[in-house]
């Protein structure tokens, strides 16, 4: 038997494709530094950090794919130009918020990883088999917290309303084109499997805990298409708040 | 044409860069340096991130870079994504200033992890996350001490 593996030429699907991912990490591991130091308690303070350092460090690899300015394309477009999903760009004003985007995130981005792990396109495969290494940390972290929370009456009523209003627009994370990925073998998972599986073990996180999630119809992403949310301005001046006061600046 | 002078040369040069986490180390103790290659007319320095996210990656680059300049060799530093690092790429003698000096404990590659304090054998899992993104914190419930441990890449193993 031979196994013949030929380094493909991604097509502009793909790589709009690993732009709305990098995208998604980018904005996600901004919204986490927010709760450097002021994280409820001294470990998810610790936590929180450690894994916006890491989603950080995901968006650069993936962006890395696509440029060699990797700067330019994380933070010097213009807002239309970016492909995040709208719950990645949701500030979270409060811990069970935060905490549920990033168990809804999390489980999300291991289905995403893993449909990479045997793509055709090299450089991807590395990427997404290093990523995946560190990803399962941050699953472990969500599930865990989100389990001890939600077997207590104070974590069950305070998660609980929070987890029906953002699991639907997780659904988000999935959206986008995929045609021909398949075929050509960026991806060995279709986007509608993706979230099939996703939504599969979101509900199976949740039935021991009895909450059963209304997920509605799916709606068309807006986020893919190139509309910001409300809260993306907010997020992206804060990103870019250093590189506008001195455009060289460096560590 | 790169000679394997030349090649010698660097790897000298650039493994006793200090790592800016641990001074006391060096990348190549820490299994930081994969390899040093030439790379058509120049020569590229290969390095193994710890994690794709570690803030001291531009330092370790800059470090690289001139310690290679300081021996007479312009160098690219590369930052690879495989082979995957993990904490069995850190030499046996920095394991023992790990523990001395820092109190950070590695696990071995059998057996039971080592309080770097008293020696005791059974920690106890606290965290996922110390205070970087690459150790994970213990209990020694025999000296009553935090221990830090370098997190390992495999979920399985913690």
């Amino acid at each position: 038997m031979t196994s013949e593996i030929n380094d493909m030429i991604p097509d502009a699907t793909a790589k709009e494709l690993i732009l709305a991912f990098a995208d998604d990490e980018l904005c996600v591991g901004q919204n986490h530094s927010w709760w450097i130091a002021v994280g409820p308690f001294l470990e998810e303070d610790l936590a929180f950090t450690s894994i916006a350092q890491d989603e950080l460090g995901h968006a650069r690899a993936l962006y890395s794919l696509l440029s060699d300015d990797i700067d330019l394309v994380a933070y010097g477009r213009p807002h239309s130009q970016y492909r995040s999903a709208h719950i990645a760009e949701l500030l979270c004003h409060d811990w069970p918020s935060a905490l549920v985007r990033h168990v809804l995130h999390d489980l999300a981005e291991e289905i995403r990883w893993t449909a990479m792990l045997d793509s055709t396109w090299l450089e991807l495969r590395t990427v997404a088999t290093r990523a995946l290494a560190e990803e399962q940390f941050h699953v472990h972290h969500a599930v865990s917290l989100v389990k001890r929370l939600l077997s207590t009456s104070e974590g069950h009523m305070r998660l609980a309303s929070v987890l029906n209003e953002l699991a639907p627009l997780g659904r988000e994370y999935f959206a986008g084109s995929d045609v021909g990925l398949l075929a050509s073998g960026v991806l060995d998972a279709s986007l509608a499997e993706q979230e099939r599986t996703w939504m599969k073990r979101v509900e199976d996180l949740l039935d021991e805990f009895e909450l059963d999630i209304d997920w509605g119809v799916a709606i068309p992403s807006q986020g893919r298409e190139g509309t910001r949310s409300k809260d993306f301005s907010a997020l992206h001046d804060e990103m870019v708040a250093v590189l506008r006061i001195d455009p060289l600046a460096s560590w | 044409m790169i000679t394997d002078t030349a090649i010698d040369a660097v790897r000298a040069a650039v493994a006793s860069v200090a790592d800016p986490e641990y001074p006391d180390l060096n990348i190549q103790q820490l299994g930081i340096l994969e390899d040093v290659v030439a790379d058509c007319s120049s020569i590229r320095v290969d390095l193994v991130p710890t994690i794709i996210g570690c803030p001291a990656l531009d330092t370790i680059e800059k470090d690289v870079v001139a310690a290679a300049r300081a021996s007479g060799y312009e160098v690219t530093v590369r930052f690879c994504l495989a082979p995957l690092w993990t904490p069995d790429r850190i030499s046996n003698d920095a394991r023992e200033i790990l523990a001395r000096e820092y109190t950070v404990a590695i696990r071995p590659r059998n057996g039971l992890t080592k309080c770097p304090l008293c020696g005791h054998k059974a920690l106890q899992h606290r965290s996922d996350v110390g205070a970087t993104a690459c150790r994970s914190v213990e209990w020694c419930p025999n000296c009553r001490n935090p221990i830090e441990v370098v997190r390992s890449r495999q979920m399985g193993e913690r």
